[in-house]
């Protein structure tokens, strides 16, 4: 196992090479130019060629490829053309609160979701299932800004228990990540519920109640641990979304995360702090299915992984 | 199966870690909170400012964005100042006079004023920030202006001259933006002057935390002793629902923009006061004079007489502005007001007959993807219809658009039509009102002239405005310029902004200014 986990990262770097070429090239192809937004709409022409010299982008875009990849190599993320700081001291800021919020957000996605999706197939076709699933549809249907601002509404406006918005503390954290969780919870709800159903019906489960045991032990012990694989899977999936994709529920709730980070580079043409957000979404991304893959074998020993 | 459960174990250690990292930002971020008392009625001493938008840099030498100069207004002063109505007034310099050539600026500086870092402020201190905004390469979108400066001297401690190799219309303002640094500050650590800002401002600075928020606190050795909040908290606020529900809490004390929807709902509420600041952004379309039909003054005239500019304020703007009734806002200096072209669809059809468009033609308009863009541009459409003329829209995201427009090297390969856009400049800076956009110097790429105008009396007039110092000859060129201009229609001339801002009732001495920047010299909490 040990092996295979050294295998797989040994990996991730032809990976992370082609990820960085494909990253920077497809960056520097998006139309706009970062010196002429930098100069400003009054700018005259000469100002934005000083400006464009000055960031090093009238060179070839090899060039400019080679200079960045050695600077890489040596822990320099960039300048930003925005701000002029340097890329990972925009990003010390906003990295943690990223974290959290998306662990946050998993973590009750998963333990809500993974209960309705379990009390909907105990309790087919009864009132906890049509619950659970009206409440799984709902949760997918809202769209992310919406049900913020509904959020924002009733517990901030209205009831005044938490902040409209920020980081500050563990209170500004609640109603963000019920918002970017509330899709994946009921996603999770309703792969649980499916997968769950089908491994009732499976012969070893038939067996099980046969030799007379327990309901409590049949569901959780036998049937729902086989039922896990695939929603790991999407879990996994949506965890590796959650960490870049929390753009919207982060500016609903001006969260300075990386979401909101990126968006705001990319209007600028930032190139710099774009690729670097995109080279550590990718690395998070490889190392949520990294995980993902190690979790599967906990789930069933009989998936090996052999080096 | 003993494998699976040393794999279970190190699963359940690695969530116990998640869940104590978490449990751990919780718990500090609970003592900040409490200590900080963000919430208003905990604790009145503190300001909090929710803008739309996240703070660039605090240098105030490299700094082009709105936000980022709110912000540094609390911190940093210049020899100038602006007032309420955004004209120049002196600030660190008591007094100043400009030659008759407008070649030399001479101050008298403001005595008994120190730094925050308790360094004095004298001539030499103005001298070493100039001498950086001169030779810093990297300050390249404060240059301008600074880098027509041939000699800086010091007279005496309290009196400086600056020299000009050419005359600058836009000096004046240029000496408003140039914020004074503390002389320490540029000579020891030129590197983290964005990261410490040091002035001679109302309130020094605390925190940035990026994307987050800014404090700064009260300068108690300040030169005007005058009662003030004791500290201000910045934050950038992006979503309009979420500055509105933080200005009803009271999490926030100022909003800036308030968002037109949210107005009737705020002025309702008692707790809140709503601000309108006619403001000196212009909204217009820029018509492409080069291209036809366009190059027909009339068709030009005639689209201008087929938009009814006050549908427009109450459709596009809510009924929030004002009508753009010259080619610069009211709110600028040298604004003279010109005969309006009026909602006159006959007359509009008379024109489009006499140059053999009786029956109209296709026509497109580019603009970004705003929503409100869209909206003008909807507008835009559905009046030149009634006159024949089918409008596409096209709107493009805007380092496209940028792409687009400024790509084009010569006025013949230029694609533009109708461009639907804003401008604003300094009200003190008329030169910047008018240069940029209509000047035969200023076609793109070298400038925003998008409507590719020209006209020789313009050019001529615009390069004489330039070179006199006195204010009642400015004036009259201006007066002719505006005239000229309106009467060729190179825009569709929409509208003026009202800028809108919103406060709880308690706040007092925060203004906001034409520009949309935000003074808290005065600013306190009753």
């Amino acid at each position: 196992m040990l092996q295979y986990i050294l295998k797989r990262i040994l990996e991730m770097i032809p990976i992370l090479f082609i990820v960085s070429i494909l990253i920077f090239f497809f960056t520097h192809l998006i139309p706009g130019d970062p010196a002429r937004l930098v100069a400003g709409k009054d700018a005259t022409l000469d100002e934005v060629n000083i400006i464009r010299a000055e960031l090093g982008l009238d060179k070839p875009i090899w060039d400019q490829y080679i200079t960045y990849m050695s600077n890489l190599f040596q822990g320099d993320l960039g300048t930003s053309l925005k701000t002029g700081l340097p890329v990972s001291e925009m990003f010390a800021d906003r990295f943690m609160p990223s974290i959290y919020l998306t662990f946050m957000s998993m973590g009750w996605a998963l333990v809500l979701g993974l209960l309705i999706g379990t009390l909907s197939a105990v309790f087919k076709n009864k009132w906890p299932d049509y619950l659970g699933m009206v409440t799984a549809v709902s949760g997918i249907s809202m769209p992310g800004f919406w049900l913020g601002l509904i959020l924002i509404q009733i517990f901030s406006v209205q009831l005044g228990w938490f902040p409209t918005g920020g980081a500050e503390s563990w209170k500004s954290y609640i109603l963000p990540s019920l918002t970017l969780g509330a899709g994946i919870m009921s996603m999770l709800a309703r792969f649980t519920r499916s997968s769950l159903l089908e491994t009732l019906r499976a012969d070893f489960i038939r067996t099980g109640r046969a030799k007379g045991l327990k309901e409590s032990v049949v569901i959780p012990k036998h049937a729902l641990r086989n039922s896990l694989i695939p929603v790991v899977t999407i879990a996994g999936l949506q965890f590796g979304f959650l960490l870049g994709g929390s753009v919207v529920v982060e500016t609903v709730f001006s969260f300075p995360g990386m979401g909101r980070l990126l968006i705001d580079s990319i209007a600028f043409r930032d190139y710099p702090v774009i690729q670097a957000e995109l080279l550590l979404f990718s690395i998070e991304f490889i190392l949520v299915n990294l995980i993902v893959d190690i979790m599967y074998s906990m789930l069933n020993p009989k998936i090996r992984y052999v080096s | 199966m003993r494998r699976v459960n040393v794999w279970k174990m190190l699963f359940v250690v690695f969530v116990s870690l998640v869940l104590m990292a978490g449990c751990s930002s919780k718990e500090s971020g609970t003592d900040e909170k409490e200590s900080s008392g963000s919430s208003s009625s905990s604790n009145e001493e503190e300001l909090v400012i929710a803008v739309n938008e996240n703070f660039i840099s605090m240098d105030p030498h490299n700094t082009g964005d709105t936000n980022s100069n709110s912000v540094q207004t609390a911190m940093f002063e210049g020899l100038l100042g602006s007032d309420e109505e955004g004209q120049i007034i002196p600030q660190l310099a008591e007094e100043y006079s400009v030659s008759d050539n407008a070649l030399e600026y001479s101050f008298k500086l403001r005595q008994g004023v120190t730094f925050h870092d308790g360094e004095p402020f004298n001539a030499e201190a103005v001298k070493t920030s100039f001498e950086r905004i001169m030779k810093d390469e990297s300050l390249r979108l404060n240059s301008r202006g600074f880098n027509l400066i041939t000699s800086i001297d010091v007279i005496d401690d309290y009196q400086i001259k600056v020299t000009l190799k050419e005359p600058y219309a836009g000096m004046l303002t240029r000496f408003v933006s140039a914020k004074i640094l503390s002389p320490k500050l540029i000579n020891d650590s030129s590197g983290d002057i964005g990261k410490t800002p040091v002035g001679t401002g109302p309130f020094k600075f605390v925190e940035w935390v990026q994307g987050d928020h800014l404090t700064v606190e009260r300068f108690d050795d300040y030169w005007d002793k005058a009662d003030r909040v004791k500290k201000i908290t910045y934050k950038p606020v992006p979503e309009n629902g979420s500055r509105v529900a933080m200005l009803k809490t009271g999490e926030a004390h100022v909003i800036y923009p308030a968002p037109v929807q949210n107005l009737k709902e705020l002025e309702s509420n008692t707790d809140v006061e709503i601000h309108k600041i006619p403001s000196t952004i212009a909204r217009y379309v820029s018509i492409n004079t080069m291209k036809e039909p366009y190059d027909d003054v009339r068709i030009r005239q005639a689209i201008n007489y087929a938009v009814n500019k006050e549908a427009f304020i109450s459709v596009v703007n809510s009924g929030y502005g004002l009508p753009l009734d010259s080619i610069i806002p009211s709110k600028t200096q040298f604004y003279s007001k010109q005969e309006t072209y009026d909602h006159n669809i006959e007359k509009a059809k008379e024109l489009m007959k006499e140059a053999g468009f009786e029956d109209g033609f296709n026509a497109e308009i580019w603009g970004n993807t705003n929503s409100d863009t869209l909206k003008g541009m909807q507008f835009i459409q559905q009046q030149l219809k009634e006159i024949g003329i089918t409008v596409e829209i096209k709107s493009m995201e805007e380092g496209t658009l940028s792409d687009e427009i400024y790509g084009a090297q010569t006025p013949e390969e230029a694609k533009v039509q109708m461009w639907y856009v804003s401008w604003s400049a300094y009200p003190s800076d008329t030169t910047n009102a008018t240069k940029p956009l209509f000047s035969s110097s200023s076609f793109p790429p070298d400038g925003a002239n998008t409507a590719y105008y020209k006209n020789d009396d313009v050019d001529k007039w615009i390069t004489e405005v330039n070179q006199t110092a006195d204010p009642d000859k400015q004036a009259e060129i201006y007066s002719n310029i505006q005239s000229a201009i309106y009467k060729d229609a190179p825009w569709i001339f929409l509208g003026v902004d009202e800028i809108l801002a919103g406060s709880r009732s308690n706040v007092e001495g925060v203004f906001i200014s034409p520009t949309g920047g935000i003074n808290v010299t005065d600013a306190n909490l009753k």
